[in-house]
C-alpha cells in the first residue's frame, strides 16, 4: 500500500517546476487536436474545425498561464511536504538509533558538551572584551589621545580650543578615592573628575536629570555631581527626587544634577560618580593647572577625519602648548603623542591573553571532536550489516549519508544543549576567577550571540566530524552485504583513519600540555621573586583624610598620629605605620611622582630631570614592612614637625641610578618647582612596587612628620605587623579609627599577602585556565587512545587466537598491542613537540623567567603524555593477552 | 449566448459538474468536456478553458488526482480520477444543489 502510493506519487509529480509548463502544453494540445479530429470526422474542413475548436476553448494563452500558476503552487507545496516528511523520518530514525545505544549517546554528547561549553564560556568573555563594539553612540569615531604622560589641564584647554579634528573633546581622571558624607553613613567611593563635554563625547544621556553642560568645568560652576546608577540605587534607593540634593565629597558640598545610565561604566566599573574637574587657571592653582593634575583625553572624530590626521594635529597642538607653560618644559616633553581608537585602549593588553585562551579552548574542542569522530567510526563499523541491508533494499548512498549525518547532527545538538549548561556554569566560574581590571567584564553573559556561537559550533563540528564516518560507512563491502566474516581488509582504511585521528589528538594534547607547563613554571618563578619586604602577617587598611579642607595638612597629620597611637594599643600589634601608597596597592591607590632636580647633577635647561616616585611614610614604616635598612638612618623623632630640615630615604635602586659614583647619603634633590633641598639620610632595600615582574622605579620616601602641605596625601594606608593572629587585629582597626573620628570610612582591611597575590591574578588566571584545558585534553586524549586500541583488539580477537594457537605467549601478545599503541603515541608526541615549539612563541609575552623553549618542560611534557597514552593501552593489551584461543576461534 | 451559460460558469457549479463527470471512473479533460456537453443536451455550453482551470484547481485541492495515460486514439493524455475527499465533496455538493434547486422551484411554482 505504502509502496503503491509512493510510486503513484512519483508518476504524478513532474520532476521539476519547469516540467509543469510542458505538461500543461501537452494536455491542452491533446484536447484541441482531439476536438479538431472529431469535428473533421463529422465532415468539417480542417480550417473550419480548427476555428470552431479554438472558439469553444476560449483564450488558450490565458488558460495556459492560469493553469501553470495553479500547478506550480501545488508542486512547490508538495516538494516542501516531501522534504519535511523525509526529514522527520530521518530524525525519528536517528533518535531511535541514538537511544538504542545510551552509553554511546552519553559518552559522545558529554564529550561534545565539554568541548562546546568550554568554548562558549571563553567566547562570552572574548566577545564582551574584544568583539562587541563599545556601548556608546557611533563607537567607531571615538578615539583616545595618549601623550606620554596624560595632559595637564592647561594643555587640555589649549588643545580643546584649537582642535579641528575632534568634536567634542573631553578629559577625565581615572578615578580617585574620596569620602562621601551628608547622605546616610560616610562612604569611601571612587570619583572620576571629567571636563564638561565628557558625556557628549561618548554620546551618553542621563537616566534621570542631566549630565554636565559646556562651561561647568569652570570654577564656581563645578560644584555638581552625576551619580552612577549603582550608587544611586544603593545609597539613594533609586529615588528620582535625588536631583537637587546636596552631597559632601571630601568636604565640598555638591548638588546632584543627574544619574548615569545603568550600563555606563567609563572609564572603569569602579567609578561610583562623576564631578566636573575645575579648570582653574588662576595664580593660586597654577601648580595643579600646569603640573600635578593629569587628564586622559578622549574625543569624537569629525566626519571624514582619520585617526592619522588627528594624530598629526595633536602632536602639533601639544608641541605648541609647550610655550604656554609658566616654566620651561623639557624638550622631550609631549613628543610621544598617540591617537588610538578608544576600543583599543579599553581592551588594553588583555587581547593577546584572551586569544591564547581562545586558541587553547578551540584545541580542546578539536580533541573532543576527534574522539566523537572515532566513536562514530567505531559505531558505523558495528552497524555495517544494518547499513548494507538498507542499501540492498534500495536506499541510495545519498540517503544513507543523510541518515548518518542526521544522527551526528542530532548528537551535535544534544551536545550543544548540554554544552550551553556547561557554558553557564563555566561563565560563573570564570567571573569568580577573572583578574581585577579585566575590561568590560560587566558585559560578560550568555546572550543571543553566545547562543548562536554555541549552536553554530555544535552544528559545524557535528557535520564536519560526522561526514568522514558517514561517507566511510555508506560504502559497504560486498562481503559485508553477503554476511561474510568481518575481514581485516574491509576495515583497514577505517583503522588507518582512526589511527590518524588518534595521532592528531595526541599531538594537540602535547601542544596544550606544553603551553600549560610553561605557564605553570612561569607562575612558580614569579612566586620565587624577592619582594624586598615581608608581607606575611601584615594587614593593610586604607584610611582617608577626614572631611576637612584639603590644605590643612597639619590637621591631617594630627589625625594620622592619633590613629597610629590607637593602633599601637591593639593587642598583638607588633609594629604600626602609615604610608601614602603601599607596594601592590591596587587600583584605588594613587602613586604620585615628580620631576626632580639633583644637586650633584644639574639638568641642562630644556633637559629632562629624573622622575621620582614618592611615598610619604610614618616613622616605623620600614620596620613594619620588613624593608631592610642598608645605610644611614630611618625617620625618627627629628622629623616630627614641619620646622625640621627636609629629609628623605631612598632605596638602593635610586641610590645607584641617581648617584652612581658616590654614596647617596647626604646628597640633595628637590622637585623642580619648589625651593628647599631635600637631604638623603638613609638607604633601604628596593621593593617591588606594582607587579612581581616589574623592573622597579626610582623612588624616594618622605617622612609624614615634616612634609610640606602640598605633598600631604589625601589618603594613607595603615599597616600593622601582627605578633599572632592577623584576623583579630583586622577586626580592631575599624574601632580604632572610629575612636579618633567616627566620620572616616574604612573601606577594606586586607592582608598584605592578598594584595601581592592579586597582582599575579592575571598570570594565575591564564595559568589556571590553560592547566584546566590541558587536563581535559589529556583525559580526552587518553580516552581516545584507549578507545582505538580497545576497538582494534576486539576486532582482532580471532587473529590473536590464531597466533596463540600457533604458539605465541601472552607476553608476546601484550608486547604486540603495546608496540602498536606505542607507535601511535610516538608519532603523535613527535608531531606535538614540533607543533608546541612552533606555537609556544605566542606565549612569550606571558612568561616570566622561562623561555618558550624551556628544556625541562619540553622533556617532561612528552614523557607525561607518553606515559598516559601507553597507560591507556595497557588495559586492552592485557585483555588481548588473556584471549583464550579456543573460544576466539570458535566465536566466528 | 444564452444567459444559462453565464450561470453555468459560476465557479461552484462547474466544480460540481466536473466532479460528477469523474464519478464513473477516470477521464481525460476532453472526455469530461464532451460528457458535460452531451449529458446536458448541449444546454450547458461550458467554455473549455474554464473547465481545465477547474480541473487543475480541483487537483490542487486534493479532490482529484491526475495521471498520464493513453487515450482511445492512442495518444498521451492526462487522466483525472476522484480521490476519497473528492467523492465526499461531490456528495455534499449534490445535496446542497438539490436542496437549493428545490427551494427555488417551490418559489417559482407558487400559485399566489
Amino acid at each position: 500500500m505504502r509502496l503503491g502510493s509512493g510510486i503513484r506519487k512519483l508518476l504524478r509529480h513532474p520532476a521539476a517546476v519547469r516540467d509543469v509548463e510542458r505538461e500543461v502544453d501537452e494536455e491542452l494540445r491533446f484536447h484541441v487536436e482531439t476536438r479538431i479530429e472529431t469535428l473533421m470526422t463529422r465532415g468539417m474542413t480542417r480550417q473550419a474545425a480548427e476555428a470552431k475548436a479554438r472558439a469553444e476553448f476560449g483564450d488558450l494563452r490565458a488558460a495556459h498561464d492560469e493553469i501553470t500558476a495553479i500547478d506550480r503552487g501545488r508542486v512547490e507545496r508538495e516538494r516542501v511536504a516531501d522534504w519535511w516528511e523525509a526529514l522527520t523520518q530521518d530524525v525519528r530514525f536517528a533518535t531511535r538509533a541514538l537511544l538504542g545505544r545510551p552509553s554511546f549517546l552519553i559518552i559522545a554528547s558529554m564529550t561534545l558538551a565539554l568541548g562546546i561549553g568550554a568554548n562558549a564560556a571563553i567566547f562570552s568573555v572574548v566577545d564582551a572584551a574584544l568583539l562587541k563594539s563599545l556601548p556608546y553612540a557611533d563607537p567607531d569615531r571615538l578615539v583616545s589621545v595618549w601623550p606620554e604622560a596624560a595632559m595637564m589641564p592647561g594643555v587640555f584647554v589649549e588643545v580643546r580650543d584649537a582642535t579641528r579634528t575632534l568634536e567634542p573633546i573631553a578629559g577625565y581622571s581615572g578615578g580617585t578615592s574620596v569620602s562621601m558624607t551628608g547622605t546616610s553613613e560616610p562612604a569611601r567611593l571612587v570619583m572620576s573628575e571629567v571636563t564638561s563635554r565628557f558625556f557628549d563625547v561618548l554620546g551618553v544621556r542621563a537616566d534621570v536629570g542631566r549630565t554636565f553642560v559646556d562651561g561647568e568645568d569652570l570654577p564656581g560652576r563645578d560644584r555638581i555631581v552625576v551619580l552612577g546608577h549603582a550608587l544611586w540605587e544603593q545609597r539613594f534607593g533609586g529615588d528620582r527626587s535625588v536631583i537637587g540634593r546636596t552631597v559632601i565629597v571630601d568636604g565640598i558640598a555638591r548638588t546632584v544634577v543627574g544619574v548615569a545610565p545603568a550600563d555606563f561604566h567609563f572609564p572603569s566599573p569602579a567609578v561610583d560618580f562623576w564631578v566636573p574637574i575645575s579648570l582653574d587657571a588662576s595664580r593660586a592653582n597654577i601648580g595643579r593647572y600646569w603640573g600635578t593634575s593629569h587628564l586622559n583625553v578622549i574625543g569624537r572624530l569629525r566626519r571624514g577625519v582619520t585617526v592619522a590626521q588627528t594624530q598629526q594635529e595633536m602632536a602639533m597642538l601639544i608641541d605648541r602648548a609647550r610655550s604656554s607653560f609658566p616654566w620651561r618644559m623639557p624638550d622631550a616633553w609631549g613628543t610621544g603623542v598617540t591617537v588610538v581608537p578608544l576600543e583599543r585602549k579599553v581592551v588594553g593588553d588583555i587581547g593577546p591573553m584572551l586569544m591564547v585562551l581562545f586558541g587553547a579552548v578551540a584545541v580542546v574542542l578539536l580533541i573532543a571532536c576527534v574522539n566523537v569522530a572515532n566513536l562514530l567510526l567505531g559505531r558505523a563499523a558495528a552497524r555495517e550489516r544494518e547499513i548494507a541491508i538498507r542499501a540492498s533494499l534500495g536506499a541510495g548512498r545519498n540517503r544513507i549519508v543523510r541518515q548518518l549525518l542526521t544522527e551526528s547532527v542530532l548528537l551535535g545538538l544534544v551536545g550543544g544543549a548540554l554544552g550551553l549548561a556547561v557554558a553557564v556554569a563555566g561563565v560563573r566560574a570564570l567571573l569568580l576567577l577573572v583578574p581585577a581590571g579585566m575590561p568590560r567584564i560587566a558585559e560578560v553573559s550568555i546572550d543571543l550571540r553566545v547562543l548562536a556561537f554555541t549552536m553554530g559550533t555544535a552544528l559545524a563540528t557535528s557535520l564536519v566530524f560526522g561526514l568522514a564516518p558517514a561517507l566511510r560507512a555508506s560504502r559497504p563491502t560486498l562481503q559485508a552485504v553477503l554476511g561474510a566474516t568481518r575481514s581485516a581488509a574491509g576495515t583497514l582504511t577505517r583503522r588507518r583513519l582512526s589511527e590518524a585521528l588518534v595521532v592528531g589528538e595526541i599531538a594537540l594534547g602535547v601542544i596544550l600540555v606544553a603551553g600549560a607547563g610553561l605557564l605553570i613554571k612561569s607562575f612558580w618563578r614569579l612566586h620565587q621573586v624577592d619582594l624586598g619586604f615581608r608581607p606575611q602577617r601584615v594587614v593593610a587598611a586604607d584610611i582617608p583624610i577626614p572631611a576637612f579642607p584639603r590644605d590643612s595638612a597639619a590637621r591631617a597629620r594630627l589625625f594620622y598620629t592619633a590613629v597610629l597611637e590607637r593602633a599601637r594599643a591593639i593587642p598583638g600589634a607588633k609594629s604600626v605605620a602609615v604610608a601614602s601608597v603601599l607596594p601592590f596597592g591596587g587600583a584605588g591607590s594613587m602613586q604620585s611622582s615628580f620631576a626632580a632636580d639633583i644637586e650633584a647633577n644639574p639638568v641642562a635647561p630644556g633637559g629632562l630631570g629624573p622622575m621620582l616616585v614618592n611615598t610619604v611614610v610614618s616613622d616605623d614604616y620600614f620596620k613594619t614592612m620588613g624593608i631592610p635598612l642598608k645605610g644611614g638612618r630611618s625617620f625618627g623623632p627629628t622629623e616630627s614637625d614641619t620646622t625640621s630640615a627636609a629629609v628623605a630615604v631612598v632605596d638602593e635602586l635610586t641610590a645607584k641610578r641617581i648617584w652612581p659614583n658616590a654614596s647617596a647619603l647626604g646628597q640633595r634633590f628637590k622637585p623642580v618647582w619648589v625651593k628647599p633641598w631635600v637631604t638623603v639620610v638613609g638607604v633601604v632595600g628596593t621593593v617591588k612596587r606594582d607587579s612581581l615582574n616589574s623592573a622597579g622605579e626610582v623612588s624616594v620616601y618622605l617622612p609624614m612628620g615634616n612634609v610640606a602641605g602640598f605633598w600631604f596625601p589625601t589618603q594613607m594606608t595603615l599597616v600593622i605587623r601582627a605578633d599572632g593572629d592577623v584576623a583579630t587585629i583586622a577586626s580592631r582597626i575599624r574601632e580604632s579609627v572610629a575612636a579618633v573620628d567616627p566620620s572616616v570610612p574604612v573601606k577594606a582591611v586586607r592582608p598584605l599577602e592578598d594584595l601581592v597575590s592579586n597582582s599575579a591574578a592575571r598570570a594565575r588566571f591564564t595559568m589556571l585556565l590553560l592547566a584546566t584545558f590541558a587536563v581535559v585534553a589529556l583525559t580526552l586524549g587518553a580516552v581516545g587512545v584507549y578507545g582505538v586500541v580497545a576497538y582494534t583488539v576486539a576486532r582482532r580477537t580471532r587473529e590473536i587466537g590464531v597466533r596463540m594457537a600457533l604458539g605465541a605467549r601472552a607476553r608476546d601478545v601484550l608486547a604486540m598491542v603495546l608496540r602498536e599503541g606505542g607507535t601511535l603515541t610516538g608519532i603523535g608526541v613527535a608531531l606535538g613537540i614540533a607543533g608546541a615549539l612552533a606555537s609556544s612563541r605566542v606565549l612569550a609575552g606571558f612568561l616570566y623567567g622561562v623561555t618558550p623553549t624551556d628544556a625541562a618542560v619540553f622533556v617532561s611534557v612528552p614523557a607525561v603524555l607518553a606515559i598516559v597514552a601507553l597507560g591507556a593501552c595497557v588495559i586492552p593489551a592485557r585483555r588481548a593477552a588473556r584471549v583464550d584461543p579456543v573460544t576466539a576461534l570458535r566465536s566466528e | 449566448m444564452p444567459p444559462a451559460t453565464d450561470l453555468a460558469l459560476l465557479q461552484g457549479t462547474l466544480d460540481v459538474l466536473v466532479l460528477k463527470a469523474l464519478m464513473f471512473g477516470s477521464r481525460h479533460g476532453y472526455a469530461v468536456a464532451t460528457w458535460i456537453r452531451e449529458t446536458s443536451g448541449e444546454t450547458l455550453n461550458v467554455e473549455d478553458r474554464a473547465l481545465y482551470v477547474a480541473l487543475h484547481r480541483l487537483e490542487d485541492r486534493g479532490w482529484v488526482e491526475a495521471e498520464w495515460g493513453l487515450s482511445e486514439n492512442n495518444r498521451k493524455a492526462k487522466y483525472y480520477e476522484l480521490t476519497a475527499r473528492g467523492r465526499a465533496q461531490l456528495r455534499a455538493e449534490t445535496t446542497r444543489w438539490t436542496q437549493y434547486a428545490d427551494a427555488v422551484f417551490k418559489v417559482l411554482r407558487a400559485a399566489s
